[in-house]
């Protein structure tokens, strides 16, 4: 298990790896993470990461920002970003205040998203810019 | 001067009695027959109905002359915050909430209060010592007793019939969205009538805690029975998908007709990449696929 500054990074295997968020991290500050986790990813050589919301009771502008970037440093590297157990409040929450699909994959728990096949973010997500353009 | 003399006297004469000796006097000397009289009507209005037995419509009869008397006892002026007219109103409130139990109206109830006030007027009537100025005043006791005790009952009864209506429309959202799980990780949910922000929370609160408490894999969200479609009600539609899909399961929507198509198309609905299928049997068909359930038609010869 790894730790960068506010989250635990674990390798689960077959390129997958799980994100599970801290409570010292800062989501308005997402260039402090961008670059050693990028680093990290790509020297696990990872081809997932799986996000663990589960911890986070509501998930706001800010931090949806800051998932926003986590999606688009993981494309850059050819990650795929799964966003698991995301709690029925803050999955209601969001789907209200989101113009758009988001970018990123949902899977209900880890198992979830490790069993899904592959995806390409690139080549499924169109429209994997930030929503709000209607 | 005589004349003058006799019409002091008549004056002296026409001094009003406190109101509420008066109607005990009343009460005392015509009690049996003010009784009989209430238990008459009482059959009247509630035995031919079947609403009371006999029995009860005596022991009602008895118990309000008791409590009127009382309420009389306590002094001229009645106290509305007093122990007595509080007995009376409950009494009331009692007696009205039984007979609606029953099937009675309010109209019925209204019916007997006023009759009860009639008794002790036309009693009043009969005798001869009564003034124009005690009549006077006991029509204006009785009138703004019994008008309070119908204005409370009727505001109880409105409350009940607002507490009836809010259960019933809660029981009516709750049916006409039910979540159910028609297999093992599959739910659907059809969507009857319309789809107002307050219901479509409702739904979408529920939805999204089957999901999470059966590990939903897909949802079933048929629209067959939406009545209409607006941008409100297809801003509803969208964000409940969205809410599925960012919950991990995957949303499939059907029964689209075709003026609800046409007003979507209309509104400038994006419904993106979500799953559609024309019917509830071929979303579920959908649904089952993904997971890799076979459905098909079976060796029903066994």
């Amino acid at each position: 298990m790894a730790r960068i500054e506010g989250m635990h990074l674990t390798p689960l295997g077959g390129g997958d790896v799980l994100l599970e968020p801290g409570e010292g991290l800062d989501p308005g500050d997402p260039d402090a993470y961008t670059e050693p986790l990028l680093a990290w990813l790509q020297g696990q050589r990872a081809r997932r990461l799986i996000y663990d919301i589960g911890n986070v009771a509501l998930v706001d502008r800010l931090y949806y920002a800051w998932l926003l970037r986590l999606e688009r440093l993981c494309r850059l590297a050819d990650v795929e970003l799964v966003v698991v157990n995301m709690r029925p409040v803050a999955a209601f929450a969001l789907a209200r205040a989101l113009d758009g699909p988001p970018p990123f994959s949902c899977a209900l728990d880890v198992d979830r998203a490790r069993s899904r096949p592959p995806r390409r973010p690139a080549a499924d997500a169109p429209h994997a810019g930030p929503a709000g353009s209607r | 001067m005589a004349k003058g003399a006799k019409k002091r006297t008549a004056k002296a004469k026409a001094q009003p009695r406190p109101v509420h000796k008066l109607l005990i006097e009343l009460l005392m000397l015509n009690a049996g027959r003010i009784s009989e009289v209430i238990e008459r009507e009482g059959q009247e209005i509630f035995g031919q109905a079947n609403l009371l037995s006999n029995e009860e419509i005596t022991d009602y009869s008895l118990e309000f002359l008791e409590l009127f008397a009382s309420l009389l006892h306590a002094g001229e002026r009645i106290d509305r915050r007093g122990p007595e007219y509080r007995a009376l109103r409950e009494f009331f409130n009692g007696f009205s909430r039984r007979i609606r139990a029953r099937g009675a109206s309010l109209d019925e109830f209204v019916r007997y209060i006023q009759f009860l006030q009639r008794v002790f007027l036309e009693n009043l009537d009969a005798s001869e010592d009564v003034s124009f100025e005690d009549a006077r005043a006991v029509i204006i006791l009785l009138g703004s007793l019994f008008n309070d005790i119908i204005l409370d009952i009727f505001h109880i009864y409105l409350e009940e019939k607002e507490r009836t209506i809010q259960a019933q429309q809660e029981e009516l959202r709750q049916t006409s969205a039910p979540v159910t799980e028609i297999w093992d990780g599959v739910l659907t949910l059809p969507i009857i009538g319309s789809l107002d922000s307050s219901r479509a929370m409702t739904v979408m609160e529920r939805l999204l805690a089957r999901i999470e408490r059966d590990r939903a894999k897909a949802v079933v969200m048929d629209v067959t029975g939406v009545s209409s479609i607006d941008t409100q009600v297809s801003h509803h539609l969208v964000q409940m998908i969205r809410a599925i899909s960012l919950m991990g399961a995957e949303p499939i929507l059907t029964g689209i007709r075709p003026d609800i198509a046409r007003s979507l198309t209309s509104l400038n609905i994006d419904l993106g990449r979500v799953t559609t299928r024309s019917t509830l049997a071929e979303g579920l068909k959908e649904a089952f696929r993904r997971l890799g359930v076979h459905v098909g038609a079976g060796d029903a010869a066994a």
